[in-house]
């Protein structure tokens, strides 16, 4: 039977900021070429809120990423999280470089190749994570929905598909600075590009659904295995991208210059206490409760 | 000419201004003084608001140093909406009779010569999607800016020749680390095999880092209204509800703030646990320095879930914060962080390197590891309160 819903999730392979995996150098700027790299954990959200989709609706789920050859980890990683039914690398010398304006141009001409995109329809969902936590642009979701011709509903923390209709219903978390935070409940025709909020978090409610959760688990964990080739590799040429406007002559922007951020003139004049001395400890503490006018005894 | 003026793209909340939307203003004031000196022009800060009912806005917007004002006033326009704000921004920003209402000798403009919004929630998404629509370059969460000539010589911008891009903005972003300053220009093709040129050069603003100018109610500015056309399709995405909701984060109410960073690493799990303590003896709200919200050390699920999330990341791309007291325990102070909490009362930092920047921002620096000095702090704290409850 025909999946009545087409879903895509672009990720990224990006550094492990997590301790013992990530690496510094004596400056405090990251050390690429001894930290490890995963599935960004903003990619993974995503993953999540696609897998939803199947749980939910029965969705054909396929996952694409643009990266060198080693970015087939994080495409085996979103496979466990989302039972993928579809893996796609897009890789080639002429992606490098790309700034996310180009990048969107790749993933565009990829998510083209998947198969909910066939016979001229386009994919019904593409999720993008936040942002990554290298690049934190947050650029490429929005931009590829631009190519792509989608309605974007960035920060979303909650959504539905009403499958008669054809529209999605989402909330969108919107921190309004020196007001509020706001919660939007909008909703739009298919197709959609939707950028997963980092504070989303999947519900199953109902017993069906928890079943078809722990039955497509199982099928993503027998997957594990063979997942590898399961990979689909496009280069350039197979994904017939015009070579002006990707990589980096299809990149408006170029990085100019990279120095480090000179430390900033001391603006306050620190007292300094010697936190093993406890009789200076006191008179911070009583320093403290000067500060906040003795009131907060609680 | 084909690309002139600095397009400021202004957001508000029922017609008060967003604070970014006048420190953007602000900015682009200062720049554009600068420039126009510099290559004797005349091009102009024209601030761009969809709305409804934002006549009022528009006055308040010259008197903070907008030159000219292009507003679009509809019910369809009264929240943001990605799918019906883009195609009515790019209408504008492509719209040569507007601009020959504030610059009526301006011949062949095309689009504009800059562009800034704001990074935020609405801003960072819009621009993506506007400057997509305009097919140029974008950089994302600026805290410098300048207009230089500068000298370029690149493999595939100028084919490896020597060339000079007049009054290019430069735009400084802060990276990840919060260590490094990555200067990101956006710059025609000149190599002839890849020709093309990307106007506007725009970027997003980190909100609270420029400062408005000083409010002059004299000041003058030519207000153009600007009546879209809608796309049917785009009409089709609805807002069916909004609501305000209070996170659960609350940093403007609590008097004090204690922050942790990366000096949790000796045990993660059990410093996390103390700052909490010390907080809660504060009746302080926790917030975190940018690495925490990425999740570095393995804690409980609980303590991660609750501690180490980005609504808690005080600094550049979180929250700034005001309090009268601010506790920074094993927080090194990188640039993102210092602008996210340097305005607050009283400031306290707990660390164990007198080399750290958090030292120039603070007020008292208690020299030692936090493992050591919270929960000790915790104590001395305690011991007075029998002394302050008798006060009472």
């Amino acid at each position: 039977m025909m999946p009545d819903l087409y879903v895509a999730v672009i990720i990224k392979l990006e550094p492990d900021f997590s301790e013992g995996n990530v690496s510094y150098n004596a400056d405090g700027t990251l050390n690429r070429a001894e930290t490890k790299s995963i599935l960004g954990p903003h990619s993974a959200i995503a993953c999540q809120a696609a897998f939803l989709a199947k749980v939910k609706y029965g969705a054909r789920v396929a996952v694409g990423t643009m990266g060198p050859p080693n970015a087939d980890i994080a495409l085996a990683q979103a496979q466990q999280v989302c039972d993928a039914d579809e893996l796609h690398l897009y890789s080639d010398r002429a992606f490098a470089g790309a700034d996310t304006w180009a990048t969107a141009e790749t993933l565009r001409a990829g998510i083209a190749k998947m198969e909910g995109s066939s016979s001229g329809r386009s994919m019904d969902i593409v999720f993008s994570g936040h942002r990554a936590s290298d690049g934190e642009t947050g650029q490429t979701g929005p931009q590829t929905a631009v190519k792509l011709g989608s309605t974007f509903l960035g920060n979303v923390i909650d959504y539905d598909v009403d499958m008669q209709r054809r529209v999605v219903r989402a909330f969108r978390l919107i921190t309004l600075q020196g007001f509020y935070d706001v919660v939007e409940e909008v909703e739009a025709p298919l197709p959609v590009f939707i950028a997963i909020d980092p504070t989303y978090k999947a519900s199953f409610n109902t017993v069906s659904q928890r079943l078809a959760f722990e039955k497509y688990q199982k099928q993503a964990m027998g997957k594990a295995a063979t997942v590898k080739q399961q990979i689909k590799v496009f280069n350039a040429q197979q994904l017939g991208t015009d070579p002006k406007l990707v990589g980096l002559p299809g990149s408006p922007t170029i990085v100019y210059r990279v120095e480090k951020i000179p430390k900033a003139k001391a603006s306050r004049m620190a007292q300094v206490v010697d936190g093993s001395d406890r009789r200076q400890l006191a008179q911070v503490a009583a320093k403290i409760h000067e500060v906040l006018g003795g009131m907060v005894i609680k | 000419m084909k690309y002139e003026h600095l397009y400021v793209v202004i957001e508000h909340e029922g017609g008060k201004p967003i604070p970014v939307s006048l420190e953007m203003l602000g900015e682009a004031r200062r720049l554009m003084d600068g420039y126009n000196s510099k290559y004797g022009a005349s091009e102009l800060v024209v601030a761009v608001v969809l709305g409804n009912n934002v006549r009022k806005l528009c006055d308040q917007l010259v008197h903070y140093g907008a030159d000219a004002v292009i507003y679009a006033d509809s019910p369809e326009l009264e929240y943001s909406r990605n799918a019906v704000d883009t195609p009515v921004l790019f209408q504008i920003a492509t719209n040569r009779d507007l601009v020959l209402k504030f610059a009526p000798k301006s011949t062949g403009f095309v689009k504009p010569r800059y562009m800034f919004f704001a990074a935020d929630n609405i801003g960072r998404q819009l621009s993506s999607t506007v400057v997509g629509y305009l097919d140029s370059g974008l950089a994302s969460d600026i805290n410098k800016l300048a207009i230089s000539d500068l000298e370029i010589k690149h493999e595939h911008k100028t084919k490896g020749q020597a060339m000079v891009y007049e009054r290019t903005l430069e735009m400084y972003r802060p990276d990840f680390s919060g260590f490094l300053w990555t200067t990101i220009l956006c710059l025609d093709n000149r190599n002839p095999a890849i020709a093309k040129e990307f106007h506007p050069q725009a970027c997003s603003i980190i909100p609270g880092v420029f400062a408005p100018i000083e409010r002059d109610a004299t000041r003058k500015g030519v207000i153009v209204d600007y009546a879209p056309t809608f796309d049917p399709e785009s009409l089709k995405v609805k807002i069916l509800s909004r609501k305000i909701v209070k996170s659960s984060v609350d940093f403007d109410s609590k008097k004090a703030v204690v922050s942790f960073g990366r000096g949790i690493k000796g045990s993660p799990e059990e410093n996390i646990r103390m700052v909490a303590e010390l907080a809660k003896e504060l009746d302080a709200e926790v917030g975190v320095s940018l690495p925490i919200s990425k999740k570095p050390f393995p804690v409980s699920e609980n303590v991660s879930s609750t501690y180490m999330t980005p609504d808690r990341v005080v600094g550049t791309s979180g929250r700034k914060v005001t309090p009268l007291l601010y506790i920074a325990a094993g927080i090194s102070g990188t640039m993102h962080h210092l602008a996210g909490m340097k305005e607050s009362g009283f400031v306290l930092a707990i660390n164990p390197d007198e080399d750290a920047p958090i030292k120039g921002e603070c007020d008292m620096f208690v020299k030692g590891r936090m493992e050591d000095v919270v929960p000790a702090l915790i104590e001395e704290l305690r011991r007075l309160r029998p002394a302050l409850e008798a006060k009472r």
